[in-house]
């Protein structure tokens, strides 16, 4: 089983020099999720990717928080609808 | 090195309004930014000469001297310093834009930019909402479709991703799907942030008349009614050459033969293969002559 890896919130906001406040409002937002312990936030390491993307795409296009939500759910969903896409071409090749 | 029509790249006539430059950069740039199209190399593309478009027409000084050399930009520092010698007003040699080099590095300016204006800085975002992130760059996703033949043994390959060229080892018996990371072949890092890194995902066509179960094979062969009853001898293809197989005396019908080494080599381990496995279907004679009919009803008492 993988082992997961979590790094400290403020760690991870210090070294990629995002404001804290960007980070606490995607948790709030319920776009990420943070273990308290010892009351300090710990975050996944396997989430830094998706806050590096939603941090791009907040600065780049000042898209709101709601609107992160909505593009998350969306590009989840065209990634399914992709692999599904690709797995029936495959199966249609079979009958060519 | 070719000049670039900015206005052009915007969609935008030369005399655009600062809030007119500004509505069309965020509206190109919602269209092609890197994160809403994942497996789109040339969206990225677009979304640097957007960029640039932008981060020179939203500057009235970098405007000025874009809109009053245009073509003949490669002209303009000779134009700049013999307008200084005369002591008209110019741009005084100072070629440095520093807006604090925010976003992308200065490597994805084109030639172009670089040349008229030296090296400047991004501001990413039109600049109205500047943070000095620094962070890994954007993950590339790319698939690479192989025919079943080719993964037989290891093959190099060069693959393009962009403008970047790529030698890679694509090794023996990958499976369908499977996907490698190529560290450090992904977009670049903001503000010094680390490079991406590639995924390419195998995609592979079965141009064989084998049937893939991991590292096995399999394949039903037709062999004649005779055959089965008396036994003898058939050619089977398989993917490293023909081999020939024995079929031994009253063969059933669906009758599975393993030919043990004869399927796919393992993954990363080439000198272990999966086997090949062949099913009999017996192809009963049609079209019967009156002789072959009386001899199958004598054939039939018999029994």
């Amino acid at each position: 089983m993988a082992r997961e890896k979590y790094i400290l919130v403020s760690h991870f906001c210090k070294q990629t020099q995002i404001e804290i406040s960007f980070v606490e409002n995607l948790h709030e937002y319920g776009l990420v999720t943070f273990e308290e312990k010892e009351n300090q936030l710990f975050m996944d390491e396997k989430d830094i990717s998706e806050i590096e993307k939603m941090f791009r795409l907040h600065n780049d296009l000042g898209i709101n928080f709601e609107g992160l939500d909505v593009l998350n759910q969306l590009l989840k969903r065209i990634k399914k609808m992709e692999k599904e896409m690709s797995l029936l071409q495959k199966r249609l090749r079979l009958y060519e | 090195m070719e000049f670039i029509d900015y206005y052009k790249i915007l969609g935008l006539d030369k005399s655009a309004t600062s809030a007119e430059i500004k509505k069309a950069y965020r509206k190109l740039a919602r269209k092609y930014h890197p994160d809403l199209n994942p497996n789109d190399a040339s969206a990225q593309q677009k979304f640097q000469q957007i960029n640039e478009a932008h981060e020179v027409l939203i500057d009235p000084e970098k405007r000025k001297k874009y809109d009053q050399y245009g073509k003949d930009w490669q002209h303009a520092d000779a134009f700049e310093e013999a307008k200084r010698q005369q002591g008209s007003q110019g741009f005084g040699g100072q070629r440095s834009y520093s807006g604090g080099a925010q976003g992308f590095d200065e490597s994805q300016f084109s030639d172009f930019f670089e040349s008229m204006f030296g090296g400047g800085g991004f501001s990413r975002g039109g600049g109205s909402r500047r943070q000095t992130a620094q962070f890994k760059g954007q993950d590339l996703n790319a698939t690479l479709r192989l025919n079943l033949t080719d993964i037989v043994t290891s093959q190099k390959q060069t693959i393009s991703i962009g403008e970047k060229k790529i030698r890679l080892t694509i090794p023996a018996g990958v499976e369908d799907g499977q996907t490698i990371k190529i560290k450090g072949y992904g977009g670049e890092g903001m503000n010094g942030g680390p490079k991406g890194d590639l995924y390419i995902t195998f995609e592979i066509f079965n141009n064989t008349a084998f049937k893939r179960v991991g590292n096995d094979l399999y394949k039903t062969e037709n062999i004649k009614l005779y055959k089965a009853i008396l036994g003898g001898e058939i050619t089977i293809d398989t993917l490293d050459g023909a081999v020939k197989l024995k079929v031994k005396p009253e063969t059933q019908n669906d009758t599975k033969v393993k030919l043990k080494g004869k399927g796919l080599p393992k993954y990363k381990k080439e000198d272990q293969h999966g086997d090949l496995y062949i099913t009999y279907n017996i192809d009963l004679p049609k079209n019967l002559s009156e002789k072959e009919k009386e001899l199958f009803t004598e054939l039939s008492k018999l029994r």
